[in-house]
């Protein structure tokens, strides 16, 4: 079987170091959008990598909640009101508060985010969480995040080998009893979970009863959007119900608004845009033009300018699946290597893979549309 | 039937044609009349700057037409719109002087590629079609060689292969041995004449090659922009191959 001549792609490749150079140019493009998109969704994740771990439907926050680390905690007695409801099947009130971790091997004191739960019960959805409950009963004991990141002491290999490995935390000597998994994220370096009883010990200035996050346990089948206005209207204004996502929302909102995360690597998602944008445009431009006296023979010859634009444009699309595949496969070499060395939850997803196999292909179709407008200088009387 | 083979394919009256405008304007074309019948193989000699070429680029609906009447194998050319231009170019074999073959395709390829005009052919068929008169012109073992290994002959063989695959019904060729020597400009020429013959194909080849006079069933002479009936006052036989306006 004989095909058609693949006219577009015999040009393209005929000059290779163009091609190398227009492929490496959208490869760089690629890798770029895929770095910028990757870290700002992997810091958006990270940031609400706790609330979207608690283990329920409904979640009471303070009116003033501006995010994790700016906070204003509320009394556990007014969570007590939503237990008369029959949809409700637990409750579990959570302590959030940074404290100082002073490094056992080195004496240098940093910032670790410190939860206090309820052991009885399982209020956050975490590995390894709940089959080490029990263990977090004993006093001034907790758990370590295994994805907080290095400069809290080499906590994990010792751990590994057996150490006993107590630090002062806010100046209490504490015993670590486990490992669970959390992970770093903008505002936090590293996590830690022990029982009320233990995070009162810590933090003498709080008071027992003063929550700052009630999870709210509704029985499966339930209305839950029925329930949060319900238990809204009776907690009063001073609190805050909010769904499970609302939460996330919520605490993304302070990041996006209130830091420049979200406008640095959106620009940078442009930066790279615009680089492979500019590049095919350059490439298939001179092409165009080398090529002219060869698109005007064919014009003369009774080629359409609508066949001729359809090779350009096959040839654009061409170099953005020939840059897409490996820039994406840089990108996920550079993503484990970055999820290793900052603790980020970055991922090569299959939705911003989609999206941005197509902004490359939006981009070298623009570029290359662009470089159809020399095509038009072509005179097919010249070739006489 | 014996209608439509005496009915001229190119009938031409009055046609003037202007470069420039205003200050600048000069006219190039001047009263041209003249008829090209069926399977006529009909040359157009001058001396350079007679306007050969230009007549050549109005007939093949390269240019605008703007003055007289110009009738190419049924489309009329003046006010005809660009889609019934390039209608009419799809019917036209072209050689050109210098080959204009895609450097980036094969001997083969560059023929077959003309199919794409006519997706009626299946690609199989414009295949066979392709190496059959590519054998024909005597390149069946280079056929897939790329244009740059290829002598001059013989990629203006592939150009005359190229011109007459999708068996068009005129050839028009701009002074095709211009850029040979004698003996492959003679080649080139015979081939051309051959094939035009057997596939009864009318072409219309300018040239100032006095040396391939011999395969014309009637030449036309111009100069200064007219046509002449007296060779001698196109000088024609008195100029030299190789000139190109």
């Amino acid at each position: 079987m004989s095909q058609r001549i693949p006219l577009s792609w015999l040009q393209l490749r005929h000059e290779k170091m163009k091609l190398f150079a227009a492929v490496s140019g959208v490869m760089v493009s690629v890798v770029l959008m895929w770095m910028q998109l990757g870290l700002l969704q992997a810091l958006f994740a990270s940031a609400v990598e706790f609330h979207g771990s608690v283990n329920g439907e409904l979640i009471v926050i303070h009116g003033q909640y501006e995010y994790l680390l700016r906070n204003q905690p509320f009394s556990n007695r007014l969570l007590h009101r939503v237990l008369g409801s029959p949809e409700v099947l637990e409750i579990y009130p959570i302590y959030s508060e940074a404290v100082e971790w002073k490094n056992p091997w080195n004496g240098e004191r940093r910032t670790i985010q410190c939860y206090g739960i309820d052991t009885d019960k399982s209020a956050i959805n975490l590995p390894m969480l709940a089959s080490q409950l029990p263990k977090l009963r004993q006093t001034d004991v907790f758990l370590y995040d295994r994805k907080a990141r290095p400069g809290f002491g080499p906590v994990l290999d010792e751990f590994a080998k057996g150490t006993l490995i107590e630090p002062e935390i806010n100046r209490r000597k504490m015993t670590l009893v486990g490992m669970t998994d959390l992970g770093a994220s903008f505002g936090v370096d590293g996590n830690i979970i022990m029982s009320h009883a233990n995070f009162l010990r810590l933090l003498s200035k709080r008071k027992p009863g003063e929550l700052d996050f009630g999870v709210i346990k509704l029985r499966p089948g339930s209305d839950v959007l029925k329930l949060q206005a319900q238990f809204q209207a009776i907690l009063g204004k001073e609190v805050n119900v909010l769904t499970r996502d609302e939460l996330c929302a919520r605490e993304l909102v302070y990041w996006k608004r209130a830091t420049p995360i979200g406008v640095v690597f959106t620009t940078g998602t442009f930066v790279g845009f615009f680089i492979g944008f500019i590049v095919v445009y350059q490439i298939l431009y001179t092409d165009v033009t080398t090529h002219l006296p060869h698109f005007a023979t064919m014009k003369a010859m009774g080629f359409s300018n609508g066949y001729l634009f359809r090779m350009v444009l096959t040839q654009s699309l061409q170099l953005a699946m020939l840059g897409f595949i490996p820039g994406s496969l840089i990108a996920g070499l550079l993503y484990t290597g970055l999820r290793a060395a900052t603790m980020l939850p970055l991922q090569l997803e299959w939705s911003r893979g989609f999206f941005l196999l197509a902004a490359t292909i939006l981009m070298c179709t623009i570029s290359g549309a662009l470089a159809i407008r020399k095509l038009r200088t072509a005179d097919p009387a010249d070739v006489f | 039937m014996n209608n439509i083979s005496t009915s001229p394919i190119i009938s031409a009256d009055g046609i003037n044609f202007s470069f420039g405008q205003g200050e600048l304007r000069k006219q190039i074309l001047f009263d041209i009349k003249f008829q090209i019948q069926p399977g006529e193989v009909v040359l157009l000699m001058g001396p350079s700057g007679s306007g050969k070429t230009t007549l050549l680029t109005l007939i093949a609906g390269l240019r605008t037409l703007q003055e007289g009447q110009l009738d190419v194998l049924g489309h009329t050319l003046s006010g005809a719109s660009q889609a019934d231009l390039l209608a009419l170019r799809r019917k036209i074999g072209f050689i050109f002087q210098a080959h204009n073959l895609l450097p980036y395709l094969t001997a083969l390829q560059n023929v077959q590629v003309m199919f794409d005009l006519h997706p009626e052919v299946s690609p199989t068929e414009g295949r066979e079609r392709a190496i059959h008169i590519l054998q024909q012109v005597g390149l069946g073992d280079r056929m897939h060689y790329s244009i740059s290994k290829l002598s001059g002959g013989q990629r203006q063989r592939v150009a005359v292969a190229r011109a007459l695959v999708c068996n068009p019904e005129i050839v028009l060729a701009d002074e095709p041995t211009a850029a040979l020597d004698g003996t492959s400009g003679r080649e080139v020429v015979n081939l051309l004449q051959a094939l035009a013959r057997e596939q009864q194909r009318p072409i219309l080849m300018v040239t100032h090659d006095a040396r391939v006079v011999d395969i014309a069933d009637r030449i036309i002479y111009m100069q200064d922009g007219r046509l002449t009936n007296n060779p001698h006052d196109a000088e024609v036989l008195t100029s030299l191959p190789g000139g190109h306006q």
